[in-house]
């Protein structure tokens, strides 16, 4: 490996962040806790009877619990059908395994280059040109990851300085708070609010100001199934454009866009100059733990998202890189049947949640569906995805996890359809059958 | 638009020694640089892999299995008593695992002692985290520790240590006497460990690779990283971990889950397999390198080099040049790759603090035995063909 130089320590602001004593059982996470009781742990651990005073970064004090796995357990407990956890139980094509098990049979098992298997960058290139007409260069703009996941991480901690000012939209993934914590930025949530999660035109505009540093979109939206219109992205490219905003795009379900057109923020006037658009096989190709994902960046942005991903992950699994290669040139055919089966499971999911009482939010994108609960009387969405599990052998996903403010989501869940057709058909029934209004 | 990229961004450079990488690559040489093999991973893993593909296990998983199979493997080597269910991050890479680690534990200000020289991935991690790398000069050359400037390296910043043994590029491997004098500081000045031990199983010598963590009293306090790469030659399948204590292991835990989430699956699954290798291949492993250090060790031996210090470890051989060479460690990959077509590291990238004769950071170069019999041969072969009349290389 050659290597480079590297930057003086006095490059990072200091940030300006207390800290109330964190026990790490605040944080654990659910999962661990299962089997060994705390009496066995402590024995096998021979821990001292006062160990060192817990010496954990304050980059962690906002870190809840993921809820993800925290409801994967239950279900497991208690034998519920998984429409939480958003990743198939079916797989993915055959050409793209295929060719996954080629490149491990010739012996492409080495470090790839860190910024990518040259023909991957070449194939999301054509892609990205195939998408939106950009034409980009596969050496200098675009970046491989280990998943989006890994993108998102790169892109906040690559590019986000401590202190700066950036906008999410609420409801949002949990990684984009996390990862905007890391990176010590002070983080400003706008609300999309049902029945339609419409960008609130007014608190955008109060919201975009020129200490704005960066806006995170998420298109198609997950949960709600959001599609961001072409008048909403842009308002906001004009508001970024004014006020000299970065914008940060994560699209891993472009490719599940049901009810309208999906755009990228980078195609539009004046914006691919200061847009990351990022992106992943996982969910195009239902091979979520494959881990192949990537960043498409003007130079003068890639270039930090490279350093950070260069230190976090160094290189992405080689062999999955060159079958990714192929995927993504699977003919039209591929992503019009992809469309065909999802929305027949769309289909399946939500006439049985209408059916079943729940006020259902039309979804235009992903695999997901957020529903109102409140008709069953409970008195917040944690408390209905428990009664839901033990009762009536469902999961769905609380969404108040999904804000800075937890009472916004309370009354809303996500379910997801990526599953098969058996799977949903018996949780619909299940839930039709078993769901009582308290 | 150049004032939106981060300061760290803007303070780097480009390296000369990056453009020494094209050179090599342009001159086609042998590469006796990059730290990977050019032979291959061990068909029963690739089976197992390529099983897993077939067997649909292609989404988001964590195999519990390899921790388990992970704490076997720390009590019959170590001894320590880990616990398989909490004290395990499985991650993509030691990178990640290291990152993981870094972001979990360091906080802005806080300093970090890393041994010198130093693979620079360290250093990095550290600043990204808002961390202040402080630099502890091994002396050559025998890459000695040097107590009384270790201790004094101590701050009341100071949050860890990193140890990276067996070691690159210099492949020492930590004696008993250093590894506790390592660990009385940690404890003295309540600091963590972190270990880097991706080359836990390639040593020499009947050299033992000992676990900074076995240590008394530092398991408390040590977070080990390792990974498949070096061990079964797939450093492009990204499988590492990290182990700690439950608590610090679920601070990592919650980094890595918003990093990367999960490592690659089908690899996970071959991991299973790797790791329940008999105990004959980590033998073979040993012995294979054993032999080819010695091959590049007579190989450089016999153009002129005098290697003072034979490598105990890792699959490198850190080497320096002979005084009467009057070129620097640049000049000198430079003049290699161009005249003999083979490509070694210029040694100055590895080191970053003050070492008690500044000449000494142009004067070292790695290279790497990672490479078949073929390679390393023919590399032999190119080095002769280019030696003078006095039978050693003309500089």
């Amino acid at each position: 490996m050659f290597l480079r130089s590297l930057p003086s320590s006095s490059a990072f602001r200091s940030a300006a962040r207390r800290i109330s004593a964190v026990r790490m059982a605040a944080i654990s996470t659910a999962s661990e806790e299962k089997g060994a009781s705390s009496a066995e742990k402590e024995q096998r651990h021979q821990l001292p009877s006062n160990p060192p005073p817990l010496q954990v970064a304050k980059r962690l004090e906002k870190f809840k619990t993921t809820i993800f796995t925290q409801m994967s357990m239950l279900a497991i407990k208690h034998g519920a059908i998984n429409l939480g956890q958003g990743f198939p139980n079916f797989d993915g094509p055959e050409f793209v395994k295929e060719a996954a098990i080629q490149a491990i049979k010739e012996g492409k098992n080495q470090y790839a280059r860190g910024y990518g298997v040259p023909e991957l960058n070449s194939a999301i290139a054509a892609r990205f040109k195939k998408d939106t007409g950009l034409e980009v260069d596969p050496e200098k703009e675009v970046t491989v990851t280990s998943g989006c996941t890994e993108a998102i991480a790169a892109t906040m901690l690559g590019l986000i300085n401590p202190g700066d000012e950036v906008i999410i939209f609420a409801p949002f993934y949990d990684s984009y708070e996390a990862t905007l914590s890391m990176a010590g930025a002070k983080i400003k949530s706008i609300t999309l609010r049902p029945p339609d999660f419409g960008v609130p035109v007014d608190e955008l505009k109060s919201a975009i100001t020129k200490n704005t540093r960066a806006i995170m979109i998420n298109t198609p939206h997950n949960p709600t199934g959001k599609m961001f219109s072409r008048e909403e992205l842009e308002l906001i490219a004009s508001l970024c454009i004014e006020n000299d905003v970065l914008v940060f795009t994560d699209e891993v379900y472009d490719k599940l866009a049901f009810e309208a057109e999906h755009i990228s923020m980078g195609s539009l006037p004046g914006m691919y100059e200061r847009t990351v658009t990022m992106n992943s096989i996982g969910k195009t190709f239902s091979l979520t733990g494959w881990k192949i994902g990537w960043a498409i960046a003007p130079p003068h942005l890639t270039w930090g998202f490279r350093q950070a991903h260069s230190f976090l992950t160094f290189a992405t699994s080689t062999p999955m890189q060159w079958a990714a290669s192929v995927a993504l040139k699977a003919p039209d055919t591929y992503f019009e049947e992809l469309k065909k089966d999802y929305s027949v499971k769309k289909e399946i999911l939500v006439e049985g949640l209408k059916a079943a009482g729940f006020i259902v939010y039309p979804s235009s994108g992903t695999y997901f569906v957020v529903v109102d609960h409140t008709p069953f009387g409970y008195e917040n969405d944690v408390a209905f995805c428990e009664y839901l599990i033990r009762e009536v052998g469902v999961v769905a996903i609380p969404t108040s996890v999904f804000y800075l403010d937890p009472e916004e989501g309370k009354n809303l869940v996500r379910f997801t359809f990526c599953k098969d057709e058996d799977t949903l058909r018996a949780a619909v029934k299940r839930m039709k059958e078993r769901l009582h209004k308290r | 638009m150049e004032l939106k990229l981060s300061k760290a961004s803007r303070s780097l450079t480009p390296s000369p020694i990056q453009e020494l990488s094209h050179l090599a690559q342009r001159c086609g040489a042998i590469n006796l640089a990059e730290g990977f093999p050019d032979f291959s991973a061990p068909p029963h893993i690739k089976s197992a892999a390529v099983a897993a593909i077939n067997a649909d296990l292609n989404q988001y998983r964590h195999v519990q299995g390899i921790c388990d199979q992970l704490a076997v493997m720390m009590k019959q080597n170590h001894g320590l008593d880990v616990n398989a269910l909490t004290d395990f991050v499985i991650c993509c890479g030691q990178s990640e695992a290291f990152a993981a680690t870094i972001l979990a534990t360091i906080d802005q200000g806080d300093e970090v002692l890393l041994f010198d020289p130093a693979y620079e991935t360290y250093a990095s991690c550290i600043i990204l985290a808002g961390g202040i790398p402080v630099n502890v000069p091994l002396e050559p050359p025998h890459w000695t520790l040097n107590v009384d400037k270790f201790m004094k390296s101590f701050t009341s910043r100071t949050k860890a240590v990193v140890l990276n043994s067996p070691h690159n590029p210099t492949g020492k491997v930590f004696s008993k006497e250093e590894l506790e004098a390592i660990a009385a500081a940690c404890c003295q000045m309540d600091c963590l460990a972190i270990t880097d031990e991706v080359y836990e199983y390639i040593t020499f010598d009947l050299q033992k690779h000992i676990s900074l963590a076995s240590l008394p009293k530092m398991q408390e306090r040590t977070i080990i990283t390792s990974s498949l790469s070096k061990t079964f030659s797939v450093t492009g399948w990204r499988i590492g971990w990290a182990c700690a204590p439950s608590t610090i292991a679920s601070a990592i835990r919650n980094i890595h889950i918003h990093v990367t989430d999960s490592a690659p699956s089908p690899f996970q699954e071959a991991a299973l397999a790797a790791l329940q290798s008999p105990p004959g291949y980590f033998k073979s492993l040993k012995a294979e390198y054993e032999a080819r250090r010695d091959f590049v060790i007579q190989m450089l031996s016999d153009v002129g080099f005098q290697i003072s210090f034979k490598p105990q470890g890792s699959v490198f051989v850190f080497a320096e040049l002979p005084k009467n060479w009057l070129v620097s460690d640049i000049e000198f990959v430079k003049i290699l790759i161009e005249k003999a077509g083979v490509a070694a590291v210029p040694g100055r990238g590895f080191f970053h603090g003050d070492i008690d004769d500044q000449n000494l950071r142009t004067r070292y170069v790695r290279f790497a035995f990672c490479k078949g019999s073929d390679t390393l041969n023919a590399a032999a072969q190119k080095l002769r063909d280019i030696v003078g009349s006095t039978g050693h290389l003309q500089l």
